[in-house]
């Protein structure tokens, strides 16, 4: 019986058709199998498929002919095994990761009574290739994460980070920022930020921070903040705002950086060590930072120097450690009764200089006669008595600052002159 | 249309899906040379987001296992599911490739084979009493462990599922493994109305 | 006549018992669910016939044949099943069933059953 038509369709479709009994003797071989094996339909029909495929499983197909034709429906062949089932060449030239073309056999029961079967063979290469890309992407991706995993681990106990909300709740904190600040976790998260800082927030720097970041800038500067145990520790700090798509704030972001070493150093660096003081170098910096930038400002203060009368006697009556007694409450005393902002610091021997900020030269007058008055009150180690005298000048806007410490010289040396325990003003 | 079945539909349909494992137990019988025991299938309608919940339920979560899915499409279509213990399945490709020690292709081609009958003799049994035929997809089968058998993401989302599932239990050989039979709404209408037209037959 | 007919399925014993009212329409019909309620009604009632399901709960077929025939070696049991694995049947028929058919029986089956494997 010869059919014509199915072998028009069967020889048009692009994959393979083959039909096998179960002694695996081929009777129809399709046009598709010609070109990809090279070998001819007359070549093969009539003849047994493992004297041209010795490779074949032929144990493993019989069984899958058996199946097809026991259940009536297709079975499959290796679907899952690299062993090709009839080898054919690939032939992709560019971007091809497979040699061989992959296979999806299917077994499809044919004519039951003779065992007859048709073995399809359709090309899944190029779903093979994109499967095996697929994997190779997946796995890289698994990797990039790892690293990433590792990296934020690494990132978690080094370094101190935050997240607030934009009205300053704790969100998120790196390990580190708990291990430092000696902080529970569960502890922090949901606290306002203002808990670490020294002085509620309510500083200078305080204000400028929020100004800057408010208005969605970053803000970088050093901040003093507590720990659980209340210790004080400086951090370098670059506070970054976090926008939303409608580029409001939506977040904070924070770095920080313990800097505590380098500000007690600092501090060492520039402190009188007997009173507390600004030393005369420190002193000495700020003024010649002033008088070279000439900022408006910066330049509008006051010089007073002062001096502690009779300073020698004191030291010769009681002895050295009741005079440097008297040099530190006289500069307890000076502090307490001037501002913060105000530059205090210890000249030499029984002398200090101050800078008087924003004030003129009246209420400079006024300002230094309180704390001559408070310096004559104070007893030093509760019996003795001292005064200091002070001489007060303005600095001149554009003047050399030798100029003006001449001017303040001779006006201590005029209180001196005149009497002791008074402020002169030049 | 009402998707719930009633307890004497559950019971017919039990019973039918009694009898069409039955078929495909048989034929697994001739597959393996074996006797395998049956077991009474278990009829669940549940929704998508439960169906992993509910295979989860039914296999030691601890095991490796192949999990072979095969799609059948047409008026009647649906997933059929087979999974089977990693050793089990060793069992398995052991006990058909005459090896001691089956490679992993081997084992996974055996678990396809099973599947393939499994399915094949259930769904046809199904398709022919429902006048309707169905197309079998290449079976597709994959190593992995319980919890990723189906993921939950995953689950096409249909309003009901219906689940039938027995376990596939040759003693002798050591093989044994669960059968899920997975098919949603319009499936499940016809499955209904078939269900019906043999109650009707019976009870009269 | 008395005749029991055993199967969890409901609509598995209605198929029997619709065959069974054609064939014998004056018998007396008992029922149950499982292997255990099967061996308590064959022990009250001592059936003539009984029809047999292998997969139960409780207790399966297999087992209930046993005891069936243990109480009674001249005992008349059909086993109906899904079962139609060849070593199923070899198994019955060893345990002392008549005959064993593959589910659903029809009323020809039924006719066959009551006049070849039958002696009554």
């Amino acid at each position: 019986m010869e059919i014509k038509y199915p072998d028009v369709l069967l020889d048009s479709l692009e994959n393979g058709h083959m039909i096998i009994d179960d002694k695996f003797i081929v009777s129809y071989w399709n046009r598709w199998l010609a070109i990809n094996t090279q070998i001819s339909k007359e070549e093969i029909i009539g003849k047994k498929l493992d004297e041209f495929y010795p490779n074949i499983n032929y144990k493993v197909l019989y069984r899958k002919i058996k199946t097809a034709l026991l259940i009536n429906t297709p079975s499959f062949y290796d679907t899952n095994s690299n062993v090709k089932f009839i080898p054919m060449n690939r032939n992709k030239v560019t971007t091809s990761s497979l040699m061989l073309m992959q296979q999806q056999v299917t077994i499809s029961p044919y004519i039951a009574c003779e065992n007859k079967v048709m073995v399809s063979i359709y090309d899944i290469s190029e779903l093979f290739e994109a499967k095996l890309s697929l994997k190779k992407e997946i796995e890289k991706v698994n990797k990039l994460n790892d690293k990433l995993e590792a990296d934020q681990e690494i990132i978690d106990r080094n370094i101190m980070m935050m997240r607030t909300s934009f009205d300053g709740v704790i969100i998120d904190v790196s390990t580190f920022f708990c291990q430092f600040f000696e902080f529970k976790k569960d502890f922090i998260l949901g606290k306002n930020i203002s808990t670490f800082k020294q002085d509620g927030g309510f500083s200078a720097t305080y204000k400028e921070l929020w100004e800057t970041i408010r208005n969605k800038k970053c803000w970088s500067g050093e901040l003093k903040l507590k720990t659980y145990k209340g210790e004080e520790k400086w951090v370098q700090s670059r506070i970054t705002p976090i926008l939303d798509i409608d580029g409001e704030v939506l977040e904070f972001s924070a770095v920080y950086h313990d800097i505590t070493n380098e500000k007690l150093l600092e501090e060492l660096y520039i402190t009188d060590p007997l009173t507390k003081l600004y030393n005369r170098a420190h002193f000495d910096e700020v003024v010649n930072f002033i008088v070279k930038h000439q900022r408006k400002t910066d330049t509008d203060f006051v010089l007073v120097i002062t001096d502690i009368d009779h300073f020698k006697s004191i030291n010769d009556t009681y002895g050295h450690q009741i005079g440097d007694e008297a040099l530190v409450s006289v500069a307890n005393t000076l502090k307490d009764s001037l501002r913060e902002d105000d530059l205090i610091a210890r000249w030499g021997g029984e002398e200090f200089v101050i800078m008087l900020k924003n004030v003129t030269l009246d209420e400079a007058k006024t300002i230094i006669e309180k704390v001559r008055a408070s310096v004559e009150k104070n007893k030093i180690n509760g019996t003795i008595n001292a005064t200091a005298s002070f001489g007060i000048t303005k600095y001149i806007l554009g003047e050399d600052i030798k100029k003006t410490f001449k001017r303040v010289d001779d006006a201590l040396y005029e209180a001196k002159k005149s009497g002791r325990n008074r402020a002169v003003l030049k | 249309m009402n998707l719930e079945f009633n307890e004497d539909q559950i019971d017919a349909l039990r019973e039918f899906m009694n009898v069409s494992i039955g078929a495909a137990t048989a034929n697994l019988a001739n597959l393996l040379d074996a006797f395998g025991t049956m077991h009474i299938p278990k009829i669940e309608i549940c929704n998508s987001s439960e169906l992993s919940q509910k295979i989860e339920s039914t296999i030691d979560i601890g095991s490796m296992y192949y999990a072979t899915k095969q799609l059948f499409t047409g008026k009647f279509g649906g997933e059929c599911m087979f999974i089977i213990s990693e050793e089990s399945a060793r069992n398995l490709g052991r006990h058909l490739y005459n090896a001691t020690t089956p490679s992993r292709d081997d084992i996974s081609d055996a678990v396809i084979e099973l599947t393939n009958i499994l399915t094949s003799t259930i769904v046809s049994r199904l398709t022919q009493e429902l006048d309707t035929q169905v197309q079998f997809f290449v079976p597709s089968s994959q190593f992995i462990d319980a919890h990723s058998i189906v993921n939950s993401e995953d689950v096409a989302d249909y309003s009901k599922i219906i689940i039938i599932s027995t376990i596939l239990d040759f003693k002798d050989q050591k093989i044994n493994g669960n059968i899920y039979i997975l098919t949603k709404d319009e499936a499940i209408k016809s499955l209904k109305i078939l269900i019906d037209k043999k109650i009707e037959e019976i009870y009269g | 006549m008395k005749i029991l007919i055993v199967d969890d399925s409901k609509i598995g014993r209605m198929s029997v018992i619709k065959s069974l009212k054609i064939v014998k329409p004056d018998a007396e019909l008992f029922q149950a669910a499982n292997g255990l309620e099967a061996v308590e009604i064959f022990k009250e009632e001592k059936p003539h016939v009984v029809f047999l399901d292998l997969t139960m709960p409780v207790m399966d077929g297999y087992e209930a044949l046993k005891h069936i025939m243990s109480i009674d070696k001249e005992a008349q049991v059909i086993v109906v099943s899904a079962d139609i694995q060849s070593e199923a049947k070899l198994r019955v028929l060893v345990a002392g069933a008549k005959n064993m058919y593959p589910k659903p029986i029809n009323d020809e089956k039924m006719l066959q059953i009551f006049e070849q494997d039958l002696l009554l």
